[in-house]
């Protein structure tokens, strides 16, 4: 109960209150900005939460982050053109709305059912992480690595539409996370020598390069830097929710739910999040013959679902450390800066803080209903800010935000190489998101397995000697094996004569 | 640039080994069968096996195409003049920086990049010019003053403050 009151305490303190004022509007903007995305809003943030108190750097990037999501919808419904791909999923069909002269009602259930969605992703993670961190106290280094190991496989056969083309960023990831000092046995790894490769290759700067300047250099390349001119919102956007709510409360309710869930599964986030729960809509409607033509229904669920996905993520990783989406890899990072080390343990150390953040997340989806009804409004005004400005403006504040986060250019370098690296895969349709869970997860998973196998003296079947483990085991091991065995079913069906 | 799945999956292929021969150089912890190279070998063994079906799929795909798919092809937009070399600069523009910001100095430097990069995606001088020096300066207040980062202070560094 203590820990509560100082939660209170500390997030209702008017310097977190005004920071929490200020990554609101950043996270809006930044929202409804095509190109710019929510990943990349947390991102850019970093630089600037290293120099604030644990709390406050949190607040930033939660408001922020469920602001963005939100805010997608905006250019979305009013341009056709999604301003995060959290958005795409349902962009024709609030595009469909607007041309109907609907735009307030699918602005409002964005911006309403946002929030619904937000606030009941926000009960799961209060209600399920601290139940979960309970059983992973008694977790050992058998269960963390095939916990990681499960993780990463969905991570790469949920999120992507080629797996393989995500396991091959995975390892690529991987295989980053091992440069450096920093593994079980203290040995200089890939460094060539180079005395900044010693301490690794930095998450954040990576991050800013796959995120932001791949996005810059994608903008610069596409030669679209105009965007076609919306139209003002009139009209109230809150009228006619509440029957909306009312008439779609199952699909509210399925939507959250299943957002959360994909929120909370490593490696998808909001905008797989919103594709399955458009596409579940659709599919248990009664009347899918009106999707795609400016209907509502599909907007309310999956406006919930990726919302409740932004919540969700926030589960593994506080229990386990292990990311629900490329945000909360980033948070991840930011975590271990302040010492707010995740893991089981973070609820009995820093139970404050903890509290902190349920309350965060509760009150942005909260303030998400006025700050929301502010950037609808002014909607015609911020799509009005031209990109060919703001783009080389993001160049340099990504140049000094990768220089910040150790006062040295080689932070830049690494930027820059992420950089080019983020542009080449995503060009070639490789996933990037693998790239930076294997980052984070490589040295937990290393430091598990080589602990494990030393444990074992070399038995890979005490890796399955302890229940949880052998379970979870299992069941990595079946998920590798299904698209074996359906390539082999494959192949022999086309073999035998038809 | 669009690189077919059989020449990325060979490069990939050669990193693999590449790693996985330096991995075995590493030593064991004392006293122990597993050390630094274990998990290094283990990323390798897995890199090079999904390499390998990676640059199978990509030339199953050129064989069903009899070819018509250049092995590495150059984008849409690097044939429209301009946005290729937009490309170019923006990453020659940050070697730049990384090169020269210690000797020069962030302002001069930024201001600089701004106006390049303004003055080829058709900004208006005026405008151009403003929002470089006025942003520039933002950001030397928000991070040198306010945050403290160390932003190289170069040419200026008797007249900054």
């Amino acid at each position: 109960m203590d820990a509560l009151l100082a939660a209170f305490a500390t997030v209702f303190d008017p310097y977190v209150l005004l920071i929490i004022c200020l990554s609101s509007a950043y996270g809006l903007f930044v929202g409804a900005m095509p190109g710019l995305t929510a990943t990349m809003a947390t991102a850019l943030l970093v630089p600037i939460t290293f120099f604030m108190p644990p709390v406050p750097a949190l607040a930033a990037i939660v408001t922020a982050t469920a602001m963005a999501i939100f805010a997608g919808d905006i250019p979305g419904c009013l341009l056709r053109i999604p301003g995060t791909p959290a958005s795409a999923a349902y962009v024709d069909e609030a595009y469909a709305l607007t041309r109907k002269g609907k735009a307030e009602q699918a602005l409002g259930a964005g911006v309403v059912f946002s929030a619904i969605g937000g606030i009941f992703g926000t009960i799961v993670l209060v209600t399920a992480a601290p139940a979960l961190a309970e059983i992973a106290l008694q977790f050992s280094s058998f269960e963390y690595f095939w916990l990681v190991c499960l993780g990463l496989t969905c991570a790469v056969f949920i999120t992507t539409e080629s797996p393989l083309k995500g396991i091959i960023t995975l390892f690529i990831g991987l295989f980053v996370a091992t440069i450096g000092l920093d593994n079980p046995a203290g040995q200089p790894r890939f460094t060539f020598g180079s005395a900044d490769l010693l301490s690794g290759v930095d998450v954040i700067p990576a991050m800013i390069g796959l995120f932001a300047i791949a996005e810059v250099l994608r903008v610069v390349a596409a030669a679209e830097v105009r965007l076609p001119s919306a139209a003002e919102v009139k009209g109230s956007i809150f009228r006619g929710q509440w029957e909306l709510a009312k008439k779609y409360r199952v699909q509210v309710l399925r939507g959250s739910a299943s957002g959360t869930l994909i929120g909370a599964l490593p490696g998808a986030g909001a905008d797989i999040a919103a594709w399955i729960a458009y596409a579940m809509s659709k599919r248990f409607s009664k009347e899918p013959q009106k999707f795609g033509t400016g209907h509502i229904e599909g907007i309310v669920e999956s406006g919930a679902a990726n919302n409740a996905a932004v919540s969700g993520a926030w589960i593994p990783a506080l229990v386990f450390g292990i990311p629900g989406d490329s945000i909360t890899a980033i948070v991840i990072g930011v975590l271990y800066l302040k010492g707010l080390n995740p893991g089981p343990t973070i609820f009995i150390n820093n139970p404050e803080s903890i509290y902190a953040v349920f309350i965060l997340f509760f009150l942005s989806n909260i303030i998400m209903l006025p700050f929301g009804w502010l950037a609808i409004k002014s909607a015609k005004q911020i799509l009005r800010v031209p990109r060919n400005i703001l783009m080389p403006l993001i160049l340099m504040f990504c140049i000094v935000g990768a220089f910040a986060m150790n006062n040295s250019l080689y932070g830049v370098t690494v930027m820059l190489v992420f950089g080019l690296l983020g542009f080449f895969l995503e060009e070639n349709g490789f996933p990037i998101a693998p790239v930076i869970l294997g980052m984070i997860l490589g040295p937990m998973l290393e430091q598990n397995f080589i602990t494990s196998l030393i444990k074992s003296d070399g038995d890979m079947l005490a890796f399955f000697e302890r229940p949880i483990a052998a379970g979870l085991g299992i069941v990595t091991l079946l998920v590798w094996a299904t698209p074996i065995v359906l390539a082999l079913l494959r192949r022999r069906r086309r073999m035998s004569p038809a | 640039m669009k690189v077919s799945d059989l020449v990325t999956g060979l490069v990939l292929l050669a990193a693999a080994i590449a790693i996985f021969a330096y991995a075995q150089t590493f030593p064991a912890i004392p006293g122990q069968p597993y050390g630094a190279g274990a998990f290094p070998t283990v990323v390798a063994v897995g890199l090079g096996a999904f390499s390998i079906l990676l640059a199978w799929r990509g030339y199953e795909a050129r064989r069903r195409d009899g070819g018509q798919q250049k092995l590495i092809a150059l984008a849409d937009w690097t044939r429209t003049p301009g946005t290729g070399a937009n490309f170019l600069l923006s990453l020659v523009l940050v070697l730049v920086y990384v090169l020269l910001s210690d000797r020069i100095g962030f302002i001069p430097l930024s201001i600089g990049i701004l106006l390049v990069l303004f003055w080829r995606t058709g900004v208006r001088p005026v405008t151009g010019v403003a929002v470089a020096v006025i942003m520039t300066l933002v950001m030397q207040v928000a991070f040198a003053d306010l945050l403290r980062v160390p932003l190289p202070r170069g040419i200026l560094d008797r007249v900054l403050w």
